[in-house]
């Protein structure tokens, strides 16, 4: 690892267990999309959920893509490394998220507002003709299961290696299963003739979603602004950031202390002359965090500086 | 999801009646057995056994309608109905059929017909599909949403390709 490239020792086993995850989401993911689209008809909830999957395999994407940049080192054209190539990714995988809320909101709204009777047909299997529901029952119950248990193994790793893009795709799994089972919610309503339930469970699941990837989006637009590192799960600021700037203040007089956030790395500038003895990362982060600190910088002695 | 019902449904009795009916969605399956779905959204089958007939228009130009209407007239014979022919413009047809103003059209419609989205179209009655997804064919058109009459009119459409 060096300074800005490459991935620090101590995260380097969970970050690549990171990407078995995300390598087996695609693989599971693809395989439900095939699922789908065989049994989806002329139905477009079902078109529609075949597309919120689709969708879903963005973040699962640029996670790797940004994992694969990170490990890049620095070099002249671009001295600082590739590290903020996650950030990139998290502002990608939000905007997916968002992008599956505002989709699934549209078609809700749309259905309801002209008010269109969903039509599930029959399909004829080995001879025998059967409510094509049944069938799109058993393809979104399927689709249910990976999401669950991927999101529900993704999201320790996420916390432990501070990263928001796969956090995102925690979140991105959750309005996978959400979505499959106001699809099932919606096929039973239309087999009860209730033509409104689909498109309604669909509304409800896409405000949730929509909840989630704005609060994405914050945050990924803070950490590309320079903001102040924030926590995974909300946009107040992180634990360990706060408690960084308490150590730096407590050590350097109460003096400012700016940080910043490039992927899962901070970097720290302290406003004052640099000192003689400079604090190691873990005496400021503790063993376990000190990968995060990236670097710690303090302010050039003023040019007008008098004796 | 049941408390994202409850979160979002409080306030008025129509949200109440949707969230219980909502919540009953899980349940049903369990309840209810595989005969029981689908149902119309608009009710026609009942509609038919309540008026004792089921309305079909015939779209001008299609002089191998018999198979389509022997199985129509078999399934309203199952619901102690007749077929009523009503006589409607090709052009108005589809839209009637929006409407609920009739029952089925018989009719040559492509697999990649215009009308695909807004009506729901059998496969085709007595042959099979052809190559050609544009060419016309013998169907039987339903009304969107009516899926009980268009799942039995789909399984009557099967035993005659069989």
């Amino acid at each position: 690892m060096s300074l800005h490239g490459g991935i620090p020792r101590a995260i380097a086993a969970d970050v690549k267990r990171g990407e078995r995850l995300e390598y087996w989401t695609l693989g599971w993911m693809v395989s439900v999309v095939l699922v789908m689209w065989l049994v989806m008809g002329s139905s477009q909830a079902m078109k529609a959920a075949v597309i919120e999957d689709l969708l879903s395999l963005v973040p699962a994407i640029v996670f790797l893509l940004s994992v694969h940049w990170e490990r890049r080192r620095p070099n002249r054209r671009f001295p600082f490394g590739y590290r903020r190539a996650n950030s990139l990714a998290f502002l990608v995988a939000a905007t997916a998220l968002l992008s599956v809320g505002g989709f699934l909101a549209y078609e809700s709204v749309t259905t309801l507002i002209r008010q269109e009777h969903p039509t599930v047909g029959g399909i004829t299997l080995f001879g025998h003709t059967i409510w094509l529901g049944w069938l799109m029952i058993a393809a979104l119950a399927y689709s249910v299961v990976p999401p669950i248990i991927l999101g529900h193994m993704k999201q320790p790793v996420a916390e432990r290696i501070r990263d928001k893009v796969l956090h995102t795709d925690a979140l991105m799994q959750k309005a996978d299963w959400q979505t499959g089972l106001a699809g099932i919610a919606g096929i039973i309503g239309i087999g009860l003739g209730w033509w409104w339930a689909d498109a309604t469970a669909a509304l409800f699941i896409s405000l949730s979603i929509a909840k989630d990837a704005i609060g994405a989006l914050e945050k990924a637009v803070s950490e590309l602004l320079d903001g102040t590192p924030r926590a995974l799960d909300s946009n107040r600021l992180s634990d360990d950031a706060e408690r960084l700037i308490a150590a730096l203040k407590a050590r350097f007089e109460n003096a400012d202390v700016r940080l910043r956030e490039t992927g899962r790395y901070i970097a720290a500038e302290v406003d004052c002359a640099p000192p003689k003895d400079i604090p190691t990362a873990n005496e400021l982060m503790g063993d376990d965090l000190a990968w995060r600190l990236a670097s710690l910088s303090f302010r050039p002695e003023p040019a007008d500086a008098g004796p | 999801m049941g408390s994202m019902w409850r979160n979002q449904g409080d306030g008025t009795a129509f949200a109440g009646m949707m969230r219980h009916r909502l919540n009953l969605l899980f349940l049903l399956p369990a309840l209810a057995g595989c005969n029981a779905l689908p149902r119309d959204a608009s009710g026609a089958t009942e509609r038919i056994e309540h008026s004792g007939e089921m309305r079909i228009a015939v779209l001008p130009g299609t002089p191998d309608a018999a198979p389509a209407l022997a199985l129509l007239h078999a399934y309203a014979a199952q619901h102690d109905a007749r077929l009523a022919m009503v006589a409607v413009h090709g052009e108005h047809a589809p839209h009637w059929l929006e409407d609920g103003k009739v029952d089925a059209i018989v009719g040559h419609f492509a697999k990649a017909s215009p009308w695909q989205a807004h009506i729901s179209l059998s496969k085709p009655v007595a042959r099979a599909e052809p190559k050609n997804s544009k060419q016309p064919v013998l169907r039987i058109a339903r009304r969107n949403g009516e899926n009980a009459f268009i799942l039995a009119t789909d399984r009557a459409v099967a035993e005659t390709a069989e």
